[in-house]
C-alpha cells in the first residue's frame, strides 16, 4: 500500500499537529534570538507624515533597527493606547502640551537631548522649549510644527476672511471643510469667542464656544477624518474654505486644484509642535536614541518637507532646501521662523475633555 | 451512567462556540455595560457608579434628534435596498437560465473583493463636482457648472448605503425565491388570480422569512454606520455613529459605551419584532 492509499486517521492528524506545535514552541527561542541578532523592531505610534517608507527601509538597512509605524488620529487616542498597552509601543509621537502630560503620568521617559548628535542640526529654539524640559533632560525629540489657519479659494471668496467670525457669513453655507478633532475645533471656537485659555475653558466660555459652533455649523460642508479630505474638497471645488495646517495651498495645487490663498485670523489661532517620545515601558529604550539619530538626519527631514509641506525643526534641512532651490517655498511656509511656533496657542489636553466633546457633539450633531 | 456520558458529549460540541462567544462577546459586552455606568476623569475611567451617561444622552435634544435621523436613514435605505434587490432576485430566478444565474450572483458579490473604504471613496468620484455625474450633465449641457447637490447630504448617504448593502439583500432574496414552488403561483393564476394578487397572497407570505432576513442584514448594520456618512454625508448627513466615534476619539469611553448600548438595545427590540416574522405557521392566514 502506498503512502497515498493508506489515508490519515484523525488520531494521526492530531499527533502530527501536536508534534509540530511542540517543535515550533521549542524552536521559538532559537528563531527569536536569530531575529534579534539581525534587527530590532521599534513599534512607533505616530502620524503618517512623520516618516516615509523608503526612509524606514534605509534606516533598517544601515543600523538594523526597523521602525514599524502604527497610525493614530488624535492625541487623546494615542495617549490612551500608550496608557493601556504598556510595552507594546517603543516610540509615540505627541503634540506640544500633550508631551508633559505623558511624562507627568509616567508614560514616557525624558532623555539627554544633547547626547544625540543629530540634535545639533535643530534650531536652537527647538532645543529649549520650556514646556518640554525635565531638569537637564528633554521630554521629546522636536520634529515639526504648524499653525492652523484659513485657506480660501479667491475665485469664490472675494474678501479675505481674516477673522474666525468672517466664516459665519451665510454666503459660505456648506462650503467650509475642517478636520474632525473635537478638542481642537473647540479651541478654535475658544479663540473666536475670546476665551483666555482655549484648552482650559470655563463652563461659561465652553457655552460661548458652543454657540459659535452652532452658528458655524450650516457653513460646514464636512468634518474630515483626515487632512487629505480637506485638500480634496478644496481641490475639486466642493469647499471654498479649509481650516487646516500650513502647506495646504501646495497640496491643493499638487492635487490639480485651484490657487488657494492663506488668511491668518486676527483673534489668533492654534497650532501643533510635534515630537517623538520614548515610551517608559518600552523594552527597546537602549536603541531609541540610535534610531532617532538616524531617522532625523537632515536629508530625510528635507525630503519630508517636500512631501508634506509644513515646517520642521531641523535647521540643517532648511539650509539644504535653500541650496536645492526650495528656499522660497520653505520661507513661505515659515520654515526659517520656528519662533512663530510659540506665538500660537499650542495644542494640549483639554482641562475638561468631557465638556469639550459634549459641546462639540451638541453643536454639530443632527 | 451511559446516558450521562452521552449528555456530556453533546455539550462538548457546544463548548467551542461557548468559549468563543463567552470570551469575545459576552465578556466584552459586560465590560461595555459596566463602562456605561462609570465616569471619566482626566482621561481615566473611574469606577464610580452613575446613570449620568444615560441621563445626559436623553437630556440633550441633539442626540435624540440624531438618533431619529439615523433610524429614518436606516428605514429609507433598507426599503430602497429591498425595492431594488427584490425585482433583481425575481428576474434572476424566473428569467435567467440556471447556468447564468451563478455568474450573475458572482457579479453581485464582486464588490466584496475590494475594501469597504475603497467602495465608499469611489462614490466621491462619481458624485463629486468633478465626478462622473457632473461631467455627464455638463457634457450634455444640462448644467453649465458642477452641481453640488449630489454629495455631502443625506441623499448621498442613502444612495451609498443602498449600494453597499444591495448584495446582502439580493443574495438572501435569491435564496428564498429559488426555493419557492412556482407551480403554486401558476395554480393561483389558473384559478383566476391576477399576477399582483398571486404575488401578494401566494409568493410574499411564503418568502416572508427571506424578506425579514434581508431586512435584518441591511437595517441593523446601517444603524451603526459611521464611515459612509462621514465620507459622503458631510455635516448634513451625520448619523449617531459619528457622534459615538467622537466620544471614543476624545477618550470619553463611558459616554460612548452608553450611547452604543442604547443602539444595541434598539437592535434587540427590533430583532424580537423581526423574530415573529420569521415564524410561519399559517402563511395563507386560513384560520385553521
Amino acid at each position: 500500500m502506498s503512502v497515498y492509499e493508506r489515508g490519515i486517521t484523525r488520531g494521526d492528524l492530531l499527533k502530527a499537529g501536536g508534534a509540530g506545535a511542540l517543535g515550533l514552541v521549542a524552536a521559538r527561542p532559537a528563531f527569536a534570538g536569530l531575529a534579534r541578532a539581525e534587527s530590532t523592531t521599534l513599534n512607533w505610534l505616530t502620524w503618517s507624515d512623520h516618516y516615509a517608507n523608503d526612509q524606514l527601509k534605509a534606516v533598517a538597512k544601515s543600523i538594523g533597527i526597523q521602525g514599524r509605524p502604527t497610525l493614530f488620529s488624535d492625541n487623546a487616542d494615542a495617549y490612551l493606547k500608550i496608557k493601556r498597552t504598556g510595552s507594546q509601543f517603543d516610540i509615540v509621537s505627541g503634540d506640544a502640551l500633550w508631551v508633559p502630560k505623558y511624562h507627568k503620568d509616567g508614560l514616557t521617559e525624558s532623555f539627554d537631548l544633547s547626547a544625540l548628535p543629530v540634535s545639533k542640526q535643530l534650531f536652537s529654539i527647538a532645543r529649549s522649549f520650556p514646556f518640554w524640559q525635565d531638569g537637564s533632560h528633554y521630554m521629546g525629540y522636536p520634529f515639526s510644527w504648524s499653525t492652523v489657519q484659513i485657506y480660501y479659494n479667491p475665485k469664490y471668496v472675494t474678501t479675505k476672511p481674516d477673522s474666525w467670525h468672517a466664516l459665519l457669513d451665510k454666503k459660505y453655507q456648506g462650503k467650509i471643510s475642517l478636520e474632525n478633532i473635537p478638542t481642537d475645533v473647540m479651541a478654535i471656537a475658544a479663540r473666536a469667542t475670546g476665551a483666555k485659555k482655549p484648552y482650559s475653558m470655563t463652563t461659561a466660555e465652553i457655552s460661548k464656544a458652543k454657540d459659535f459652533l452652532k452658528a458655524f455649523k450650516p457653513n460646514v460642508l464636512k468634518l474630515a477624518s483626515q487632512n487629505n479630505e480637506v485638500v480634496r474638497a478644496l481641490a475639486d471645488g466642493s469647499a471654498w474654505i479649509g481650516i487646516t495646517n500650513l502647506g495646504t495651498d501646495d497640496r491643493v495645487k499638487d492635487a490639480g486644484g485651484p490657487v488657494i490663498k492663506t488668511a491668518y485670523p486676527k483673534e489668533g489661532t492654534i497650532g501643533f509642535i510635534d515630537s517623538e517620545q520614548m515610551v517608559k515601558a518600552s523594552k527597546n529604550k537602549a536603541v531609541f536614541e540610535k534610531f532617532i539619530n538616524t531617522t532625523e538626519q537632515a536629508p530625510w527631514i528635507a525630503q519630508n518637507f517636500l512631501t508634506n509641506g509644513r515646517p520642521l525643526f531641523n535647521e540643517k534641512a532648511w539650509k539644504m532646501l535653500v541650496n536645492q532651490g526650495h528656499g522660497d517655498r520653505a520661507k513661505r511656509l515659515l520654515y526659517n521662523q520656528p519662533q512663530k511656533a510659540l506665538k500660537m496657542t499650542i495644542k494640549g489636553p483639554a482641562g475638561n475633555e468631557q465638556a469639550y466633546v459634549d459641546a462639540f457633539n451638541e453643536a454639530l450633531g443632527a | 451512567m451511559g446516558a450521562r456520558r452521552f449528555a456530556v458529549g453533546e455539550y462538548l460540541g457546544f463548548a467551542p462556540a461557548l468559549i468563543l462567544y463567552g470570551a469575545f462577546f459576552a465578556v466584552p459586552l459586560s465590560i461595555v455595560v459596566a463602562y456605561s455606568f462609570w465616569k471619566v476623569r482626566d482621561y481615566n475611567v473611574v469606577h464610580e457608579w452613575t446613570i449620568d451617561n444615560y441621563r445626559y444622552f436623553f437630556s440633550v435634544p441633539t442626540y435624540v434628534r440624531t438618533m431619529w435621523a439615523t433610524v429614518w436613514v436606516a428605514v429609507l435605505s433598507t426599503a430602497l435596498t429591498i425595492a431594488v434587490a427584490f425585482p433583481f432576485a425575481y428576474w434572476l430566478v424566473r428569467h435567467v437560465p440556471r447556468r447564468l444565474q451563478r455568474t450573475l450572483l458572482v457579479l453581485v458579490i464582486l464588490p466584496f473583493w475590494t475594501s469597504y473604504l475603497l467602495r465608499v471613496y469611489s462614490w466621491l468620484n462619481i458624485l463629486g463636482p468633478s465626478g462622473a455625474i457632473n461631467r455627464f450633465l455638463q457634457w450634455t449641457h444640462v448644467t453649465s457648472s458642477p452641481v453640488s447637490f449630489f454629495l455631502y447630504d443625506r441623499p448621498a448617504v442613502v444612495l451609498v448605503l443602498v449600494y453597499l448593502y444591495f448584495p446582502f439583500a439580493a443574495l438572501t432574496l435569491y435564496a428564498s425565491l429559488e426555493r419557492f414552488d412556482w407551480d403554486q403561483f401558476k395554480a393561483a393564476m389558473d384559478l383566476g388570480a391576477r399576477p399582483a394578487t398571486a404575488m401578494r397572497k401566494i409568493l410574499l407570505p411564503q418568502i416572508r422569512p427571506g424578506i425579514t432576513t434581508a431586512v435584518i442584514f441591511v437595517f441593523i448594520p446601517i444603524l451603526g454606520e459611521y464611515l459612509a456618512p462621514q465620507l459622503v454625508g458631510g455635516t448634513r448627513g451625520i448619523m449617531i455613529g459619528n457622534l459615538i466615534v467622537n466620544f471614543f476619539s476624545g477618550a470619553e469611553y463611558t459616554r460612548g459605551a452608553a450611547a452604543s448600548l442604547l443602539i444595541a438595545a434598539l437592535i434587540v427590540v427590533l430583532l424580537v419584532v423581526f423574530r415573529r416574522s420569521l415564524e410561519i405557521k399559517d402563511p395563507y392566514a386560513s384560520g385553521r
